[in-house]
């Protein structure tokens, strides 16, 4: 029951560190990643394929994780050059993040395709004493969950973070400072894709084995729910948010024990239905809404009109 | 003489002050009520609420005889209190013909003529453009046929938020001159005006707004002959405390 | 290189439709609805049931489940996005996300992973002009084209379609002239509806049923929708047509997995250069 416990833990953080991620990129940045999946994808395959392939140790493969995810984030967001919809930039990040996917999947020369890569190391495994090895392993990853939360806080509250604010809020003073703006969200974007790659590497740490299945869009719920359920833009609420997602959801894999005749599949197919439904759920019950959100000028429905 | 619409201790905003601040109002049927004031004084508020596009946070609006607080604006319009908004008040994307044939068939009109004639005969330039799209109208086009629309069903009250804005003298006197025409031919109107001496002139009643509450209402005659109507263009703070 | 060409032909038309739906529920509703793939898997394994589980012609099956579907999609409007009305297009979307889970899921459920197929009488293929042509490919080409015209008829000449077109234009201005909202939103649904159910049996005939099908598609319809100019249903058409084409003859010179690089290419370049897309909407939406 512990290692259960230690293991949830391990997890739970390092999904926090992507909730994060998406916090800083949606929250702070008004850039909202429905490519997240694909983007943790390409962070988890990258750190990977730079130790098995290129003999990095993993404290550099997970920086060179960062880094490549940084680089697609920041190619990404050049699109905003133009386009500032937080819709059109939504359907970008999806293309992009599918794009990914489908590398991941079919480019076998370099990730295995659907077999996926084993055998990845974890960090100092060979140092530290294999029984005792999870308990570092957990100890890392709250350390790294800490130290997201601690560089994004400074970042949300520095100056930088202070502009970028003001940006998302209102577009007029966004087109006053021109190119400055397009620049501001390249690197709130690659800042935040550079955690994306951070949790992507953990995860490759963790399960030592990736595929593409592992990636699918469970993981960008998971994150939006727990981005959604913190609230407003509070780190330690999207913590908290992926905590009790992860939880819920992935506790709920002893329903097999208890309802003996439906297969994975069909298990599989009501935990998604279940995270679908309390996404809906937890958007229409927040009253708050997530952030200020630009609301439309008109309520159809009831015709009221709201200020922006 | 009725009352075909008023206002009863009206409040409404946006945000989480109010901007109307208790406005009583009273629009007497076949007449024409030009409401000035300075910017910020609430007069577009006023009419949104009135036309049911802002709820009224507190008390009555009043049209026709019946309590009209929770009519949708659809509802309101079929009713015959018509609006002509200030800003994007014809489908832009639509031609000239759509935009009048869905201000009739949405009104209330079923089929027959698009405009009653004794209106219609008041847009003389319109049928030219009917293939064109709205927004490739001049401004005075477009203000012309947003007002087209709103009469395709003859309404009991119509109102105008800044009808002439933007336009020249020309044509600012043109567009009065039709409004006038409008209510000789039965239609009650409710102006909310910027170019307040040209607008009173046409008009019966005056009614000054200021910091959201109603200052003086009066006959229209009587306030072009004031001397001090500057006073409240340049934004008199005292007086709107 | 022809028939690549006319494959491109075809599998654009396919896209058409729910090009289409997207374009129509930008206009209306105002965001990207990210279900409109599931919807069109669920759909289309409505019609499974009918036509390969009980045994009814796939003609028939379909016009019975699109009109169903139809009502099907305002129950769901009325239920997931009808409580969110008035949000901003984020929280709609996210909202979308999680509709599209749910049905691509429920479809996983009822019929698992495998892939299936309608139950359709074979036919040989024949040939014209040196291009190979299936029968699914003409019907494909015939049930679209009849779609689109139809749908011409209903936005250009019918109350309905032009109050969807004034609220896509100014919903304020809509409610105003005497247009109400939700039931043409209703209505919006309803005819959205029926296409993305032909739209999901297009695709179910072009390639095997499976719970992923709809989805797969999303990124090359957006892509189509894009282009063409969200809002604008003849940019949804001609959008689609193009993005068709367009990957099909990449695949002349790219491994085909990346056919879905040409609808990203051309959603970038759109939003770089011409964020109106080719029709879109010349005057900006409020």
């Amino acid at each position: 029951m512990i290692s259960f416990l230690v293991l949830m833990s391990i997890v739970v953080c390092f999904s926090a560190i992507l909730a994060l991620a998406l916090n800083f990129q949606w929250g702070l940045g008004g850039m909202v990643n429905f490519g997240l999946a694909g983007f943790y994808t390409l962070g988890a395959y990258a750190c990977a394929l730079l130790i098995l392939k290129g003999g990095a140790n993993t404290f550099f493969a997970t920086l060179g994780a960062m880094a490549v995810v940084a680089i697609a984030c920041a190619l990404t967001a050049l699109v905003t050059l133009r386009v500032t919809e937080e819709d059109y930039f939504a359907i970008v990040t999806l293309g992009v993040g599918e794009v990914l996917r489908l590398v991941s999947l079919n480019e076998d020369w370099l990730t295995k395709g659907a077999l996926g890569l084993t055998g990845i190391p974890r960090p100092l495994s060979d140092v530290i004493p294999s029984d005792v090895y999870v308990y570092f392993l957990l100890g890392l990853s709250i350390a790294l969950l800490l130290a997201t939360l601690w560089v994004l806080n400074v970042l949300a509250r520095s100056p930088f973070g202070r502009i970028v604010r003001a940006l998302r809020e209102d577009d007029v003073v966004a087109a006053t400072l021109g190119k400055n703006v397009l620049w501001a969200r390249v690197r709130i974007f690659a800042i935040g894709g550079a955690f994306i790659g951070l949790a992507g590497s953990l995860h490759a740490f963790y399960y030592q084995y990736i595929d593409p299945t592992q990636f699918s869009n469970i993981v960008i719920a998971y994150a939006f729910m727990a981005v959604i359920a913190g609230g407003r833009g509070a780190h330690a609420g999207a913590i908290l948010g992926a905590a009790v997602v992860m939880v819920l959801l992935e506790g709920s894999r002893f329903l097999k024990d208890v309802i003996p005749w439906l297969d994975s599949d069909r298990l599989a197919a009501i935990r998604i239905i279940i995270i679908g439904v309390g996404l809906i759920l937890l958007l229409v019950f927040r009253p708050q809404g997530f952030l200020r959100e630009h609301r439309l000028q008109v309520d159809l429905a009831t015709a009221t009109m709201r200020r922006s | 003489m009725s009352t075909l619409l008023s206002t009863l201790g009206l409040h409404a905003g946006y945000g989480a002050g109010d901007i109307l601040k208790g406005i009583d109002l009273a629009l007497e049927e076949g007449r024409i009520l030009t409401l000035i004031g300075p910017n910020g004084s609430g007069k577009s508020t006023l009419v949104k609420t009135l036309a049911g596009l802002l709820e009224a946070r507190q008390g009555d609006v009043v049209f026709a005889g019946e309590r009209v607080n929770g009519w949708s604006p659809p509802r309101r319009v079929k009713g015959g209190l018509a609006y002509v908004p200030q800003e994007y008040n014809v489908f832009r994307n639509l031609t000239v013909l759509e935009n009048l044939r869905i201000s009739h068939e949405f009104m209330g009109g079923g089929t027959g003529d698009l405009l009653p004639p004794d209106l219609a005969e008041l847009f003389p330039d319109l049928p030219k453009r009917y293939g064109a799209l709205a927004g490739n109208l001049s401004g005075g086009q477009r203000q012309m046929l947003a007002l087209a629309c709103a009469l395709t069903v003859r309404p009991k009250v119509l109102m105008l938020d800044e009808i002439s804005a933007g336009l020249s003298p020309l044509l600012s006197n043109a567009i009065f001159k039709t409004v006038k025409s409008i209510n000789a031919r039965g239609v009650t109107v409710l102006m909310v005006e910027q170019n307040a001496i040209e607008a009173l002139g046409i008009s019966d009643t005056c009614l000054v707004l200021a910091g959201g509450r109603v200052r003086f209402c009066a006959p229209a005659g009587e306030v072009l002959g004031r001397g001090d109507l500057h006073s409240l263009y340049l934004g008199d703070a005292r007086e709107m405390a | 290189m022809l028939q690549t060409a006319f494959n491109g032909v075809v599998s654009g038309v396919i896209m058409t439709l729910p090009a289409l739906a997207v374009t129509l529920l930008f206009g209306v509703l105002k965001f990207p609805n990210f279900a409109i793939g599931a919807m069109m898997t669920c759909a289309a394994y409505l019609v499974f049931a009918l036509n390969a589980q009980l045994g009814w012609p796939l003609s028939v099956s379909t016009a019975l489940i699109a009109l169903a579907f139809g009502g099907v999609c305002i129950l769901i409007d009325q239920v997931t996005f009808k409580p969110l009305r008035g949000r901003g297009a984020i929280t709609l979307m996210v909202a979308s996300l999680g509709l599209g889970f749910i049905l691509e899921n429920v479809a996983r459920f009822g019929y698992g992973n495998t892939a299936r197929s309608f139950a359709i009488e074979l036919a040989r293929p024949f040939r014209f002009l040196d291009i190979r042509m299936n029968r699914e490919q003409m019907i494909t080409l015939a049930i679209s084209a009849a779609a689109m015209l139809a749908m011409w008829f209903l936005l250009t000449r019918t109350p309905v379609g032009r109050a969807m077109r004034a609220v896509a234009d100014n919903p304020q201005l809509a409610l105003v002239r005497g247009i109400e909202a939700e039931r043409i939103i209703r209505w919006t649904w309803f005819i959205t509806g029926m296409l993305l159910a032909v739209g999901g049996v297009l695709i179910g005939m072009d390639r095997a049923l499976e719970p992923p099908m709809g989805s797969n598609y999303l990124v090359s319809v957006f892509g189509a929708a894009i282009l063409g100019g969200l809002g604008s249903p003849l940019g949804a058409g001609i959008g689609a047509l193009l993005i068709g084409v367009a990957s099909e003859l990449s695949t002349l010179v790219m491994p085909p997995n990346y056919r879905i690089g040409i609808p990203l290419a051309a959603i970038a370049l759109v939003l770089v250069f011409r964020p109106q897309g080719l029709f879109g909407q010349p005057y900006i939406r409020k």
